[in-house]
């Protein structure tokens, strides 16, 4: 998940949270509030009729022994004077209800005791919970629109500030890291940020593109250098055993040492222009404007190679029975690359082995597997299988330098071309090519 | 016939002129740019071995002079910085063929023979091996007037360089070189040379022993003729 995606998550679900505690609680406070609001106006309302009743005497309200009661036409609010046991006492706030009228009505009601004139007087004033509770309601309501409202500003104004402090960093993702082919040989473009550790991501991971392309670079230039300046000594030497060998007056036994000396020579030059080869392929050098039949190379390199597979009675098929013709590639490089795999398939097979070759569409893409029934590769060698000059535990005793892999690997990936290997242990290999679809634009897609 | 070698390295020309004289040529060297400009545009050659990589001259400019000066010159670019550009370009340029260092004294000569066929219309290209008749520019063998048509391709190659190179015996180094030079694998002790010519005498001794296709033991192989 994105960093700015965890952060508008985090910030809503929080904020969701506290508003939904908040409106729980919220008809709880309020009826309070309006409790104790209802009950302070109680106790000052008690409080005037008390001082009326002491300024002016209980007469205002009792005479005769009657009971005095008041209430407004709604029958919200009421209040009664009666008089009572003189040792009776009273001075609470409840809810109770009374039939005023014939109608039992909820009141929120004062009673208190006093005393006037020797008598005990019990005075109750009620207001009808009802009427508290009118307000509870619409309270309830502004309160809870008004905290909707600025919770969603608030979560606004998070993404669009995430968002806008976070940019450096999606740039810094888009165009330095996703997609970027390493190493890439392009100029430092500074990512523009006031967040040090945005910069300080940016110029760091500008510097390690940096290390790692100086020092790809200087490998090629190394292995590129180092196999041309090899190439002229070799040619003299190899010129030298040759004049010499044709010379009459030497005898056999120093023509089979200079004999040794060419083949050798001959296992420096093959290294000396495989490693040439491949460096010419990472810096691009070779052009891909060839357009080749997979069928027809495939056939050129059965050809090419059959008296190898003769050698040791391996038998070769190629089921490429549609002919599908590959744009935009270079005909030697690819015909070196199915040589090469062919090659290693007859090379690490069994006497009187198989080999199968077969073309296939998978989705848009057109590839082509090179199955053998070799002796397979140990799984936890196959990482390493197309790391130059690799040489595998069972392959030791093969005539190689282990170069050939590392040729198809590059070659495929001049060509963008996948390379997928599947192998079992004693029961075969199987290598497979997938094809960039622009290579097979021009052919018909099954 | 006259070979101009432009070659800055001199124990390379050494051994290019050494070989050279021994099979018949006339050969004169020069070690930069300048000397060869000022020899080509003096003397008539047929045959300039340019190598591309000099250090005062600009090797393309040399065959471009070589041109003007002689149309009719063969040439063949040595080279060691196989750009592919320069393959491209020198071709262009009207160079014949192409040799990348390092490459083999006998492929070079079975190079300047075949630009000397083509150039120079040499009629005879086709040889009587005790009644094989390997006709090289046709690229067909016949025994008497039967055709033979089980010979592939990689096989008449090596029976061809053998043939251009009669009498002498080449190794399976150098065989092996000539028929796989462009496939590039990491293979280096297995060439299949001793496979082929098993399969050549397999497929001629259907007609006539090929006696004149000998093992030279412990070395390699030659075709013996008196042709």
């Amino acid at each position: 998940m994105k960093l700015k995606t965890k952060l508008t998550l985090f910030n809503a679900i929080s904020k969701l949270v506290i508003v939904t505690l908040f409106i729980l609680l919220l008809p709880g406070i309020i009826e309070n509030i309006n409790k104790s609001y209802t009950d302070s106006r109680l106790l000052k309302q008690k409080n005037k009729l008390l001082q009326i009743v002491s300024e002016k005497g209980i007469k205002t309200y009792i005479e005769n022994g009657e009971s005095y009661g008041s209430y407004l036409p709604l029958k919200e609010e009421y209040i009664s004077l009666d008089e009572v046991e003189p040792g009776y006492y009273l001075d609470t706030i409840r809810d109770e209800q009374r039939l005023v009228e014939r109608d039992t009505i909820d009141y929120r009601i004062l009673s208190h005791t006093f005393k006037a004139g020797n008598r005990n007087y019990l005075l109750e004033i009620g207001k009808s919970t009802e009427t508290i509770g009118e307000t509870t309601g619409p309270l309830q309501n502004i309160a809870f629109q008004i905290l909707l409202g600025m919770i969603l500003l608030t979560i606004l104004a998070d993404q669009i500030f995430s968002t806008y402090v976070l940019r450096p960093l999606n740039i810094i993702i888009r165009t330095k890291l996703i997609g970027n082919k390493f190493p890439k040989f392009t100029v430092y473009k500074e990512v523009k940020t006031s967040t040090s550790d945005f910069q300080h991501l940016d110029l760091s991971i500008h510097k390690m593109v940096e290390t790692i392309e100086t020092a790809f670079q200087k490998e090629r230039e190394f292995i590129s250098n180092a196999s041309h300046e090899l190439m002229t000594p070799i040619s003299i030497l190899q010129s030298k055993i040759e004049n010499m060998f044709e010379q009459d007056d030497i005898a056999d036994e120093l023509k089979l040492r200079l004999m040794e000396m060419q083949k050798i020579l001959n296992r420096l030059k093959s290294i000396t222009k495989t490693l040439l080869l491949i460096s010419q392929i990472e810096n691009d050098q070779f052009l891909k404007e060839d357009i080749v039949s997979a069928r027809a190379l495939l056939q050129d390199i059965y050809e090419e190679i059959s008296i190898r597979l003769q050698d040791r009675n391996i038998s070769l098929a190629i089921l490429v029975i549609e002919d599908v013709q590959l744009a935009h590639v270079n005909k030697f490089l690819l015909f070196n690359l199915f040589f090469n795999l062919i090659n290693n398939a007859i090379k690490y097979n069994k006497t009187d082995g198989e080999i199968t070759v077969t073309a296939q569409w998978v989705k848009n893409n057109y590839t082509i597997s090179i199955a053998d029934t070799g002796i397979g590769i140990a799984d936890d060698e196959l990482p390493y299988i197309f790391n130059r000059f690799k040489k595998l535990k069972q392959s030791l005793s093969q005539d190689s330098f282990g170069l050939g892999l590392p040729i198809v690997k590059s070659i495929a990936t001049f060509h963008q071309m996948g390379i997928n290997v599947v192998s079992e242990k004693g029961v075969g290999s199987t290598f497979t090519l997938t094809f960039p679809q622009k290579v097979t634009a021009d052919s018909p897609v099954n | 016939m006259n070979i101009l070698i432009i070659e800055d390295e001199k124990a390379l020309a050494h051994e290019l002129e050494f070989f050279l004289l021994k099979n018949n040529y006339i050969c004169e060297i020069c070690y930069n740019g300048t000397s060869a400009s000022e020899k080509i545009a003096v003397n008539l050659y047929d045959f300039i071995l340019l190598d591309l990589g000099l250090p005062d001259y600009e090797g393309l400019d040399l065959l471009k002079e070589a041109k003007k000066a002689n149309p009719e010159v063969a040439c063949i670019i040595l080279t060691a910085r196989a750009e592919v550009n320069d393959r491209v370009k020198g071709l262009d340029l009207g160079a014949d063929d192409y040799l990348a260092k390092p490459f083999s004294l006998l492929e070079l000569q079975s190079r300047m023979q075949a630009i000397t066929r083509r150039k120079f219309g040499v009629t005879q290209s086709i040889v009587d091996l005790d009644g094989f008749l390997v006709n090289i520019t046709e690229r067909t063998i016949m025994h008497h007037t039967d055709q033979i048509n089980t010979i592939t391709k990689k096989e008449f190659d090596l029976i061809a360089y053998m043939l251009l190179h009669k009498n002498r015996t080449l190794t399976r180094a150098q065989l092996s070189e000539h028929i796989w030079g462009s496939v590039i694998n990491d293979d280096y002790d297995s060439n299949f040379i001793d496979a082929h010519i098993k399969n050549i005498r397999k497929k001629l001794s259907v007609y006539a022993p090929a006696d004149w296709l000998e093992t030279v033991r412990g070395l390699g192989y030659r075709i013996k003729t008196n042709v």
